[in-house]
């Protein structure tokens, strides 16, 4: 029984620490972006609050919770209560097979750990994907609750969207699993140990250097997919401001909507540490090994490991900030034609070539 | 290597079905010049080069990232730095008065006349013992209905009013921005320091007579 309750003491402190580093990521990516929108704009960003506007968050969110909190007459209460949180704690728990780095393992009171993925399941990235699927309903519920025109075109626009651009997602990554031969995400990095060849993007194998394996196509239709599944410009049809006011979420204000914002940030997040464990070989540094390990401080290696990891989802989270400061909103044919006629034939010739060069020239 | 070439032009392939542009110009431009054959199909192989690698977009992101680089921002913090105004700069309206404390208005209403969006109410009353000079007793100016075209101030004919070029009048309650004769004056002393002296001939209705016959009609030479 002691053993028991520790454990989950264990367990929900390292949940804890996970959603702490999950919200300052939030909270530091809607200053960043901001900022990074306004340079690219010659504008300056926010600059009232504190220095250089670096409280900016932390003025937002206080306004936020303290915002009246109204429900549009004629609303579906307890759906429109429902949505903000369904789409806050999915796009939150997704984070739990995300290995943050190197598959250490840790002793705490006599219970070990694995103190840089807080859940090593075998099928993480099948998680992950029905999971954010489930983002989706959050959204259409919100935009059907709201009563109100806009909200309901935003949420079935949503729905369309979600759809179409979910399954490249999933057919992009399948390159990778038939590489890595497994579904959990710490062993899909594993595979990817060695340097800047091994790669998924590259593909190149164990013993060589030849980007023979190479991902690149379905990492283009990955990124691409993931920018259209988190609602982001210039896929953001479904919170189309010129258009429909703020989309699925017009009606919410106050800490519903700041959970509909932070669910974006949040799934963005997501999607680039994705991103970053499928090709860019999550926490592994570019070259092989660490250069703790060189130096003799093996014990530090995890630190180098977590600095590139975070290398790499800041690179693709500041990629999204930069794609939005540059690109207009795609028309919604555009939209349809290139994600099923486009990016869908892409995501499976992917897997039928990848698929040949893996039978033909397996992996280790 | 064989197998990147081979992935490469199968999935060139399935762009240009999905796409299904370059094929159909390719068409056209064969059946109408076949001089430029080669040239078309060079530039469609070009286009085609540039659709498949997003060659647009990365265009634009350089843009993006060139204003990220060469930081100059157009913004001015307004509340901590303004904007240098030009000289003949159209703010807010005053009654002004002469080096002696006298009021300059004569109360003849030309500015009411002159105002387009009727701001300004005068009421015109006679200086009490000197039945030949009149002075506005009351003055209202409604600043909500302002368009700050300054025509009542070209229109006073013993220059009373004044633009000054204070424009910083954001208050909570629209009914502060009826003004009436004292806010009126307190402007005008606060913005022109430096007054007008008042010559010892004039009689204030002189100056009124004065515009009168400068704009009389001029017989033709």
């Amino acid at each position: 029984m002691t053993e028991l309750s520790l454990r989950l003491a264990v367990s929900l402190a390292q949940i804890l620490a996970e959603m702490g580093i999950v919200i300052v990521t939030i909270a530091t990516m809607t200053y960043f972006e901001r900022k990074v929108l306004g340079w690219m704009q010659d504008r300056m960003g926010p600059m009232e609050v504190g220095p250089y506007g670096i409280l900016q968050p932390v003025a937002d969110g206080i306004k936020l919770f303290f915002k009246e909190d109204i429900v549009p007459a004629g609303a579906n209460k307890a759906m429109f209560a429902l949505a903000p949180m369904l789409t806050m704690v999915v796009s939150m728990i997704g984070f739990a097979v995300i290995p943050f780095g190197s598959n250490m393992t840790m002793d705490i009171f006599g219970i070990t750990i694995k103190p840089f993925v807080v859940a090593d399941i075998n099928i993480g990235i099948l998680y992950i994907l029905a999971i954010a699927s489930i983002g989706a309903y959050g959204i259409i519920l919100g935009g059907w609750a709201s009563n109100s025109k806009y909200s309901l075109l935003g949420g079935l626009r949503a729905a369309a969207q979600v759809i179409s651009y979910e399954l490249n997602v999933g057919l992009a990554i399948v390159g990778v699993l038939l590489l890595a031969g497994s579904l959990s995400l710490v062993e899909i990095t594993e595979a990817q140990a060695g340097g800047f060849w091994h790669w998924f993007i590259w593909g190149a194998r164990p013993d060589g250097f030849f980007p023979i394996h190479t991902q690149i196509f379905a990492f283009v239709v990955f990124i691409i997919s993931a920018v259209a599944e988190t609602n982001r410009i210039p896929f953001d049809l479904p919170e189309a401001e010129s258009e429909l006011v703020a989309g699925f979420f017009t009606e919410y204000s106050g800490m519903r909507f700041a959970f509909f914002v932070s669910a974006e940030y949040a799934s963005m997040t997501l999607v680039s540490c994705v991103a970053a464990s499928l090709f860019l070989g999550g926490w592994n540094a570019p070259y092989p090994g660490t250069i703790f390990e060189y130096v003799g401080l093996e014990q530090l290696a995890w630190v180098e490991h977590i600095a590139w990891f975070a290398c790499k989802v800041y690179f693709f989270l500041f990629l999204f900030v930069w794609i939005r400061a540059t690109l207009p909103r795609l028309r919604y044919d555009q939209l349809m034609r290139f994600g099923w006629k486009v990016m869908l034939p892409i995501a499976l010739a992917n897997i039928v070539v990848t698929a040949i060069t893996v039978y033909f020239f397996p992996r280790g | 290597m064989t197998r990147f070439i081979w992935f490469v032009s199968f999935i060139s392939f399935l762009w240009l079905k999905g796409t299904g542009i370059e094929t159909n110009q390719t068409n056209q431009i064969n059946q109408t010049n076949k001089i430029d054959q080669t040239d078309q199909i060079n530039m469609t192989f070009k286009t085609w080069i540039k659709t498949i690698t997003f060659y647009e977009i990365l265009v634009g992101m350089k843009v993006t990232m060139s204003h990220l680089l060469h930081y100059r921002p157009i913004t001015l913090q307004y509340p901590h730095e303004k904007r240098t105004l030009p000289d003949n700069y159209r703010g807010m309206l005053a009654l002004l008065r002469y080096d002696d404390g006298t009021e300059k208005c004569v109360g003849c209403d030309l500015c009411e006349a002159a105002c387009p969006s009727r701001v300004i109410r005068v009421v015109s009353a006679e200086v009490p013992g000197e039945p030949t000079k009149r002075y506005a007793k009351e003055y209202y100016m409604d600043m909500t209905r302002c368009l700050f075209c300054g025509m009542c101030v070209d229109a006073c004919p013993v220059d009373a009013l004044g633009m000054t070029r204070e424009y910083e009048w954001a208050v909570y309650d629209k009914r502060q921005l009826g003004l009436n004769k004292e806010q009126l004056l307190a402007i005008g002393d606060r913005s022109f320091p430096v007054r007008e002296k008042q010559l010892e001939l004039q009689h204030p209705n002189v100056a009124f007579f004065n515009v009168a016959f400068k704009h009389l009609p001029q017989k033709p030479s």
